[in-house]
């Protein structure tokens, strides 16, 4: 039972640590994109949907490929989640800046701020709300799809599912899919805690006067 | 002092400034006015460089703006927009040090200068300086949208309709306010509104534009004896000389768009396109759309089972005023006869529209505040 627990705290550590990572390396590399195609209107109008499309691609068959490609490490699973965990945090940046009202744009510069002044100071505070639901949508999603680096005998909670789905052991599915589904409210919650430290007070009430 | 010279601008084939040539003295207070699309606007934004011109010079205290960069600029010329746009994101005291902080101020001087400028309109440091934009009402906002225009002392001010999302009493306290604070400052303002009152009001000199064109530049006064065209005699009249309510007609304040009904159309058809306007009264015509009188819900609903057309239940009771006459004794006649609206014909006996006590409401409004 001892190691039972231990194993299971094992795994789970594992799992938080790839969910962590990817989510962190797809945060920045959606925020960062988000910002270029929030800048650039007329290519995210074709790029975007490209992105949807490939959203939709299931991660187990991405994952296969790029095993395929660079063999089983953690670096695949690392790429494969950072990648997914990248598309709600780029779809909402772009949402979020693009929705920003003229008004603030037009007060900005003519205030004088320069682009990043006015990106930094404004824009992205304004999106922040936006941009944060995003992040949470894309840990909530991440931990579920880390299960997928079990796949590779890269280990995590869904050792434990894949285990116990082909012994036909559901014991051992539970023991993998309860704690994830923990990890995932958890983290979820965390994001919310997040939220509520960088979304500026003026912006909590419905949104202020948006 | 402020000057252009011979500026143009065209957005495809459409002329929007054709050869703009004025100056504006410091410490003026010079309004632009004109009706929409006359280029007030673009003549303001391109003080601060956030419309450029196609050709010719604007000229800020003899120094060509193009040749000056163009955050600097604008760091240097006070900026208020009609949508007022503090940002939501930071309170009134990091609003208002917005442009002072862009400029590098230390910080107990951006701290000195938000007290000092909150005192000055009369809105108490302590209670205000750690708010936030939608905590406040519209009037105060655009208070603080003021100061922040003025917080880095900035010589110019451009004011692009600062007030006209204001309800009339806000807006008039933040006039009279504004031209305290001129006079206080001695600052040059260029201020862009289509309220002629506003600029008789305010200006010290008014700009008077018209499809890209500068038609008159004037002090109010002179403005008002010697208007240079029918047209700013139009714009002065709306609110002073000119046409006196006395003279309006019924067609001016008269609602249009009337549901009628043939009188020979079913029972059944006449309430579902009652219910279908949300009406409970129908005005019918004839075949040749003449005027024939009104048929109501309550006729329909106690008779209307023994008659198949609306015909017989048309009344004729309802006060009938022409498009022509005067405003005022309709008016008058709506008030008396006690029926909610007056039906107003066409001379040739069509329907025109109808005089509501709503008509009438906007109709003084307009009167008083144009």
């Amino acid at each position: 039972m001892h190691d039972l627990l231990l194993e299971i705290l094992r795994q789970t550590a594992i799992h938080t640590g790839y969910t962590l990572v990817c989510v962190a390396v797809g945060f920045v590399v959606g925020v960062s994109l988000g910002i270029g195609l929030s800048r650039l209107p007329r290519l995210s109008r074709y790029l975007l949907p490209l992105l949807s499309i490939l959203n939709t691609v299931p991660g187990i068959v991405f994952i296969g490929m790029l095993v395929i490609w660079i063999g089983m490490q953690p670096a695949t699973v690392i790429i494969a989640l950072s990648i997914y965990a990248m598309f709600p945090v780029l779809k909402n940046t772009v949402t979020g800046l693009n929705g920003v009202d003229e008004q603030y744009k037009e007060a900005a510069r003519g205030c004088g701020m320069n682009q990043v002044q006015s990106l930094l100071q404004v824009e992205l505070p304004l999106a922040m709300p936006t941009i944060i639901g995003g992040l949470r949508l894309s840990t909530v999603y991440t931990v579920s799809w880390a299960v997928l680096a079990a796949m590779i005998g890269q280990h995590g909670l869904g050792d434990f599912v894949y285990r116990g789905v082909s012994s036909n052991n559901n014991e051992l599915i539970l023991q993998g899919a309860i704690p994830a589904a923990l990890l995932a409210l958890l983290l979820g919650g965390l994001v919310d805690l997040l939220q509520r430290h960088v979304v500026p007070r003026g912006l909590r009430k419905g949104g202020g006067d948006r | 002092m402020l000057r252009f010279e011979q500026v143009n601008l065209s957005y495809g084939d459409q002329k929007i400034l054709d050869n703009i040539s004025f100056q504006v003295e410091d410490g003026q207070f010079a309004v632009f006015i004109g009706p929409s699309g006359c280029g007030k606007t673009t003549t303001l934004k391109m003080i601060n460089r956030l419309i450029q011109p196609d050709s010719g010079h604007i000229y800020l205290d003899e120094k060509d703006i193009a040749t000056v960069d163009r955050y600097e600029l604008r760091r240097h010329i006070g900026y208020v927009i009609q949508q007022i746009g503090l940002f939501p994101n930071m309170t009134v005291a990091q609003n208002i040090c917005v442009v002072p902080k862009l400029l590098k101020w230390p910080k107990d001087q951006c701290e000195q200068t938000v007290r000092q400028l909150l005192d000055m309109v009369g809105l108490p440091y302590e209670q205000y300086a750690h708010k936030y934009p939608s905590e406040m009402s519209g009037g105060q906002q655009q208070r603080i949208g003021i100061l922040r225009a003025l917080a880095a002392s900035p010589p110019v001010v451009l004011m692009d309709e600062p007030f006209s999302a204001l309800d009339p009493m806000t807006r008039r306290s933040l006039q009279l306010e504004m031209k305290n604070l001129q006079q206080k400052l001695n600052k040059t303002i260029i201020f862009v509104t289509h309220d002629m009152d506003e600029a008789l009001d305010l200006a010290d000199v008014i700009i008077f534009m018209d499809h890209g064109q500068i038609v008159q530049i004037a002090p109010p006064e002179e403005m008002l004896d010697n208007p240079a065209t029918d047209q700013v005699r139009a714009f002065l009249g709306m609110h002073h000389s000119g046409p006196s309510p006395a003279d309006l007609t019924v067609s001016h304040f008269m609602r249009t768009g009337i549901v009628t009904v043939n009188q020979n159309r079913g029972i059944n058809e006449c309430v579902s396109r009652m219910q279908h306007h949300n009406v409970d009264t129908l005005l019918v015509v004839d075949e040749y759309r003449h005027y024939q009188g009104t048929v109501s819900i309550a006729d329909i609903r106690l008779t209307g089972h023994v008659v198949k057309t609306i015909g017989p239940l048309v009344r004729n009771t309802t006060p009938v005023v022409h498009t022509g006459d005067n405003a005022k004794e309709c008016f008058d006649q709506l008030i008396s006869s006690g029926f909610p609206y007056l039906v107003v014909l066409n001379d040739d006996q069509t329907v025109a529209g109808i005089v509501t006590k709503t008509s009438m409401a906007s109709a003084m409004a307009e009167q008083l505040w144009g």
